[in-house]
């Protein structure tokens, strides 16, 4: 089995100093190092419960990663990983949002330690005053033929206005790189529009979301993909396939009869993010 | 001729010769405006809101009318202080029983000092803003076989858990005895106060609808307040019986921002978990007259 590091990785761990990172295989599967501290279990726990739980409703598993259990793997010292399907995997070339979803990471059952660390976090990024941040991405330029990714320095420094320019930059054509060029938001309609694009998505979860009582997902993220081929090829046929994903389940908690309310504000005020964008296309700011 | 309103269940209250609210014999409610620039702040949001054509005709119903600011002899007697002038929403109801919950998963906001950021999120942490999304502030509700109102003591309000509050929300539609702790709520007003196309629930939801596109307006630590009549609900005989007239109102704008085009997601996650809680009780209260009726029909 031939392992290497996955190509569109946008937010969370990479392979570094020794440290493992996720791997990718050649038959669509995705490991994902168990994280250390519990993280890792907790992971481990929620995949398991969620693929049995016979209260999710069908028509929500196609936004979960599929489970394929955990096996140790060489190479990486016998440390046991996760192993998820491969969301990239259908996709050639595609572009990739991980957006943190939530006006708070934290949660009460959290050390005191985390508690200000994410605290801190939240307040200087746009989760307080948007309900949501944007983790990073991945793009496809098309003028430029080419994967753009910013800086994980200027993710941080993003404020709403940031986030806003970034959601139209996510669906443009033009070049990227040129910060002071407009986003043209040329695939709009094709990814956060249509039918089953991404906005149709968010508002199944969203009414999943307002009654669900099984699970808590503290910081968890959205993951946004669509396949720039298709568009290249200016084929009517296959379209941009988008999709909504939730990744990172290292903090799920127990609902215990409570709906996951700091999750739906987020994903409301997102909500709300593309619908403006879908609004209002040629426009690159709100006045 | 001013006197301190009967039906106070949170906020400052206007006795012993403390400086609070006060109501008249015209159904006017007078708030004055604090010290800090607290009460200033909640005026400038009644000017901003009254006269801001962005506010859908159907929503206004949810807010108080506002007649301005006037001049009025404080209740604790340190002169003629400004005080805000606003339709007392009990007024038109004879034995209200009444319940204020804070909505949101956390009262303070940006741009607020340490201390009272401090201040905030500790008693956050320690009631259920943090885990529901809300905390009931306080309630009163009245009591037939006393005659006379019951008043939750604020000490255990603010100490509820979620089981806690399940349970204050049930109280409050019951008929028994709100005294007796051991007594099971018995949710007899349950459907009247909380169901129906006009009850509770339907009115937060027509609220939530708004909440999920209205960017106007930030509600930091703003308050739900419930309101119904108790006295008719019982006397009800025949059909031209008064109604429960269930109202949800929202009130206390102190620390109410601008939305600079970003929804109130704070607010609007805290109101969608009270509306889980109010679902909730309603379908406890169906199954449980379905069982009755079950129970009935086959003899028992």
């Amino acid at each position: 089995m031939q392992l290497k590091a996955p190509e569109h990785q946008v937010a969370g761990h990479i392979a570094k100093d020794g440290k493992p990172g996720p791997l990718v295989d050649d038959k669509g599967r995705f490991f994902k190092p168990l994280q250390g501290d519990s993280r890792g279990e907790i992971e481990v726990k929620f995949y398991e419960s969620f693929s049995s739980n016979t209260e999710v409703p069908e028509h929500i598993r196609r936004y979960f990663p599929v489970y394929h259990g955990t096996q140790a793997v060489e190479g990486s010292d016998g440390a046991a990983m996760i192993v998820l399907e491969n969301l990239l995997a259908d996709f050639s070339k595609p572009s990739v949002m991980d957006v943190k979803m939530g006006t708070r990471t934290w949660y009460p059952e959290a050390s005191e330690e985390y508690i200000q660390k994410c605290l801190k976090k939240d307040t200087g990024t746009t989760t307080v005053s948007a309900g949501f941040r944007i983790s990073g991405f991945e793009v496809f330029d098309h003028k430029e033929s080419s994967f753009w990714k910013p800086e994980r320095k200027l993710l941080r420094g993003l404020n709403v206005d940031g986030a806003r320019l970034t959601l139209r930059k996510f669906v443009s054509s033009n070049s990227l790189s040129d910060i002071g060029s407009k986003p043209d938001s040329a695939f709009a309609s094709s990814v956060y529009g249509s039918s089953h694009g991404i906005l149709t998505q968010l508002l199944e979860l969203k009414n999943w979301f307002e009654n669900q009582t099984l699970y808590h997902f503290n910081s968890c993220s959205i993951l946004m993909v669509y396949e720039n081929e298709s568009i290249l090829k200016g084929n009517d046929d296959d379209d941009a396939r988008p999709q909504v994903k939730l990744v990172d389940f290292a903090h799920v908690l127990d609902g215990n009869g409570v709906i996951d309310h700091n999750f739906l504000g987020g994903l409301c005020s997102f909500i709300n993010f593309i619908r403006d964008i879908l609004q209002s296309p040629n426009e690159s700011a709100e006045s | 001729m001013l006197k301190v309103p009967e039906h106070q269940v949170a906020g400052h209250i206007a006795s012993d010769g403390k400086l609070g609210p006060l109501v008249d014999d015209q159904g006017r409610f007078f708030k004055p405006l604090q010290g800090d620039s607290r009460g200033e702040h909640e005026a400038k949001f009644y000017e901003s809101f009254t006269s801001n054509k962005k506010v859908p005709y159907h929503i206004r119903r949810y807010f108080p009318v506002c007649h301005g600011t006037q001049l009025v002899e404080a209740s604790d007697g340190s002169g003629k202080l400004p005080h805000l002038v606003l339709d007392d929403v009990v007024s038109v109801y004879s034995n209200p029983s009444v319940m204020d919950v804070k909505i949101g998963s956390r009262t303070w906001y940006l741009d607020v000092s340490e201390e009272y950021f401090k201040k905030c999120i500790k008693k956050d942490r320690q009631t259920t803003t943090v885990s529901l999304g809300f905390r009931v502030s306080g309630f009163k509700i009245f009591d037939h076989q006393e005659s006379s109102f019951w008043r939750a003591e604020k000490k255990l309000v603010l100490g509820y858990n979620a089981d806690g509050a399940r349970l204050a929300l049930r109280k409050f539609v019951s008929s028994n005895s709100p005294a007796d702790s051991n007594l099971t709520p018995n949710c007899a007003f349950a459907s009247e106060v909380y169901g129906g196309s006009n009850g509770i629930l339907a009115q937060l939801l027509e609220l939530k609808d708004w909440f999920e596109i209205q960017t106007l307006y930030h509600f930091n630590s703003c308050s739900i307040l419930m309101i119904y009549e108790n006295e008719s609900i019982l006397m009800k005989e025949g059909d031209d019986a008064p109604e429960a007239r269930a109202e949800v109102k929202l009130v206390d704008f102190a620390h109410v921002l601008d939305g600079n085009g970003v929804i109130d997601h704070n607010f609007l996650g805290g109101l969608c978990s009270f509306i889980k809680f109010i679902k909730d009780i309603l379908q406890s209260v169906d199954k449980r007259d379905e069982t009755d009726t079950s129970l009935l029909e086959n003899g028992r």
